[in-house]
């Protein structure tokens, strides 16, 4: 009798006392920051991220039942350069967490350390929705994900001491990861070097850069201001002057839009998200990018 | 009542005296061994940076060998056809390059061939190991945020009383153009412990004369242990939905008669003090209490002294709180359940309890039902499409005394309540629109002749454009059908409106 009771006991008391071996429960605001926090976290952590991989990152909407996983949530991860303006705050307002208040441990911005290109030089809503920070739409670049998998495992290390030589190592295994694939990717896509691509909207400066493409037609007349028919003939026009041959089109973009420009042009339209998970198998950072770079290939051999 | 009073200081109390005690002894410590962690930092990260420099200083000297051997080999062949070839260095002659000083600043696989740069200074700050990571720009980069929000509308109506016919202070009142809601908001972060927020609105009346009315202004805390929050100021109350969004963020031009004739046409709001508790469910649950003072006309129901003194056909009573028995209190309980990924629904139950000022001895109570149901899509771009539908149902019992030193002739009891429910469709990017019908009900008097007791139905079609997140078109027609009562004939009303919607300044957020 005794000898049964005390295991049950422990449970009992392991299931209301914090053990020190309680995994941290993490929350990405986007399900790219969540793909590079398990990559780091391994078995140690929780991820939740708040946004689809699907949806368009800048219109989530504040789900009562994203404050329910804020109110528990040990690290928050965003992106902090205004791409979540729009629905982390009345979210965080109503969480009432104090781990991950803006300058606790907890609380991790993954823009911090990172040169955001196209910050405006003057700001004016007749330019679009333009941020103010720069460009938010980072991750695309592998050696920016690499950085922020520093900031991650340097905040999970913090957090939970006891498996920090876990975090290192994990983030040791994933940078390694990246500089090799970065040779593939860059191979694959040497050949196609300096080509002018099209986009629905500027969210690919960061995978222009790294890859060497220019990345300047875009389908959108300006940030956020849905295609009018005036700008998609020039759009077109431009594209057979410059021989565009890829229209990046991410999956909450309307397609059909993409579509009619490229049969006018002899452009392809390329499926290109910017979250892991988006695309069917594309779950992990690394496999992301690898279908990203495959897709791209393929529009343009 | 005095329990819950009692129960709501004691946890105000409670909750004081925990942030008093959050303080000084763990946290030192704990300062202590950031700033020793911090100071470990900062040396691991000299260290690295001296490497890193000698590095780099091995690698330009490099180059400048390379350079000055390119140089010595042009030279030798100067003069000679096959010099071009010989210009570029033998190494670089792989797939990459090896090497690029414009983005790099030491690369560790310099000496790798075929290798592509991993590294890439010009859009990574530097190691973030070691000392707080370079914010080169960030969101919340200032004290205040402000914005300024402004709707312009066109009214067009067969009615020549519009102000009876709309029922809410910020609608179009008057045929013709209106600018009833010209609203500067504020907020920030006060310091570590609140949050602060004020609206702050400007309205025309019909002579153009403008009136400023302060409609929120409150603090709110931040970090409070066991889920709890308080805020305090001018706030909305916690009551129904419709009534704590501000005008601008309505899928309708006007106030649904429900919000206007039951809590008041400028809903139910005042300066007051609230707490609420997040219920450690796994599904969103919260439980909110508000204590108002409910006076004047954004206490509409309560101590209200009315037009001119006159309300629901009583001469009121101008009385000074005489205890906590005057205040008014509202608690409500809200739950969300997420179905899946794509749909979302909020409910909520509210009261409301206070006295009012046509007697002595008179009270209110309101009670009200909501519920939001929200469907969008996982592939959702810009936010449409989506369907929503809402809808509030609210029965007011109020006790109508016999008026300022009993002058009315009578005591009643009036029994009102009505609903409304909408649905909007967001069907194209930019594009929505919407249906509602609006019900209310109130309760027969043969002695109070007051114009604005009078059940009424409403039917509504809006139809909306947003050019952008920042302005808004709004074509909206409304049929209002007003039974006859006692004192006022029975009539059909049609109109119509159109709205200009447009913001300025920093990035509005939208509660769900």
């Amino acid at each position: 009798m005794k000898i049964r009771s005390i295991p049950i006991a422990l449970a009992i008391a392991s299931a209301f006392l914090p053990s020190a071996h309680a995994k941290l429960n993490v929350v990405a605001t986007l399900p790219d920051y969540a793909a590079v926090a398990r990559e780091i976290g391994g078995g140690k952590v929780e991820v939740t991220a708040l946004a689809k991989p699907t949806e368009d990152p800048h219109f989530v909407d504040a789900r009562p039942s994203f404050v329910v996983k804020l109110r528990t949530a040990d690290v928050l991860i965003e992106g902090g350069a205004e791409l979540e303006a729009g629905w982390l705050p009345p979210l965080l307002q109503n969480a009432r967490n104090a781990k991950i208040e803006r300058g606790k441990p907890g609380r991790v911005v993954a823009s911090e350390g990172i040169r955001l290109l196209d910050v405006p030089a003057t700001l004016s809503r007749a330019a679009g929705d333009v941020h103010a920070s720069g460009n938010p739409h980072f991750m695309v670049d592998p050696i920016i994900a690499k950085a922020v998998a520093q900031h991650i495992a340097q905040a999970f290390a913090g957090l939970d001491p006891a498996n920090a030589a876990g975090y290192q190592a994990n983030y040791a295994k994933f940078e390694a990861s990246i500089d090799a694939k970065l040779q593939d990717w860059g191979r694959a896509l040497l050949p196609f070097k300096g080509q002018p691509l099209a986009a629905y909207h500027d969210s690919w400066v960061y995978f222009a850069h790294r890859f060497g493409f220019t990345i300047e037609t875009f389908l959108e007349p300006k940030p956020g201001i849905p295609p009018s028919p005036s700008h998609l003939a020039e759009v077109i026009g431009r594209m057979k002057k410059e021989h565009v041959r890829a229209i990046l089109v991410e999956p909450f973009q309307n397609r059909k839009i993409a579509e009619k420009v490229a049969s006018s042009t002899g452009a392809h339209v390329v499926d290109a998200a910017q979250f892991p998970g988006a695309i069917p198998n594309t779950d992990g950072y690394v496999a992301h990018i690898d279908g990203l770079v495959a897709r791209v290939v393929a529009a343009l051999k | 009542m005095t329990f819950k009073i009692r129960s709501a200081f004691a946890l105000v109390a409670c909750a004081s005296i925990a942030v008093a005690q959050d303080a000084p002894a763990p946290d030192r410590q704990a300062d202590v061994q950031l700033l020793r962690k911090q100071m470990l930092e900062m040396q691991a990260s000299i260290q690295q940076m001296q490497t890193q420099h000698a590095r780099e200083i091995e690698g330009l000297k490099a180059q400048v060998a390379a350079q000055q051997k390119a140089l010595d080999d042009f030279q030798k062949t100067a003069g000679a056809a096959q010099s071009a070839s010989t210009l570029m260095p033998p190494a670089t002659e792989s797939l990459f390059p090896t090497t690029d000083a414009s983005v790099v600043a030491a690369s560790p696989t310099a000496a790798a061939p075929d290798a592509i740069p991993t590294i890439d200074t010009s859009v990574v700050a530097g190691p973030t190991l070691g000392g707080p990571p370079i914010t080169l720009a960030g969101g919340g980069k200032t004290y205040l945020n402000i914005s300024l929000d402004v709707l312009i509308n066109a009214a067009a109506s067969t009615a020549r009383d519009l102000e009876i016919i709309e029922v809410g202070d910020h609608d179009p009142l008057h045929r013709g153009f209106n600018a009833r809601n010209t609203e500067l908001v504020f907020d920030g972060a006060v310091d570590p412990y609140f949050e602060g927020f004020a609206n702050i609105v400007f309205k025309l009346d019909p002579q153009n004369e403008t009136s400023v009315e302060v409609e929120e202004a409150f603090a709110q805390t931040t970090g409070l242990p066991w889920n709890i929050q308080v805020k305090a100021g001018q706030f909305f109350s916690p009551f129904g939905r419709i009534n704590t969004m501000h005008p601008h963020t309505w899928d309708f031009i006007d106030a649904p008669l429900v919000h206007g004739r039951l809590l008041g046409p400028d809903g139910l709001r005042g300066v007051g003090v609230q707490v609420s508790w997040i219920v450690p469910t796994p599904w969103y649950s919260q439980l909110l209490l508000a204590v108002q003072n409910g006076e004047g006309s954004t206490g509409f129901s309560f101590r209200n002294r009315g037009d001119g003194g006159t309300f629901a056909g009583r001469e009121t009573i101008d009385r000074q709180l005489r205890g906590i028995q005057d205040f008014i209190f509202i608690p409500r309980w809200e739950s969300a359940f997420a179905f899946g990924s794509t749909k979302t629904l909020l409910t909520g139950v509210s009261a409301a309890f206070g006295p009012n000022d046509t007697g002595a001895n008179a009270h209110t109570q309101i009670y009200a039902v909501d519920a939001f149901y929200k469907w969008k899509p996982a592939n959702a771009g810009g936010g449409w499409p989506y369907v929503k539908w809402q809808s509030e149902a609210m029965a007011r019992r109020f006790e109508a005394g016999r008026g300022l030193d009993d002058s009315f002739a009578a005591r009643e009891t009036f029994n009102d309540w009505g609903a409304y429910s909408q649905v909007i469709w967001g069907f194209k990017t930019g594009w929505s629109a919407g249906v509602r019908g609006d019900y209310l009900h109130m309760s027969q008097s043969q002695i109070t002749d007051d114009p604005e007791r009078q059940s009424r139905w409403r039917l509504s079609a809006d139809l909306t454009w947003f050019p952008s997140e920042f302005s808004k078109l709004r074509l909206q027609y409304n049929h209002d059908f007003l039974e006859a009562s006692h004192f006022l004939g029975g009539r059909d009303v049609d109109s119509v409106f159109l709205q200009l919607e447009f913001a300025l300044g920093a990035h509005g957020a939208h509660k769900f």
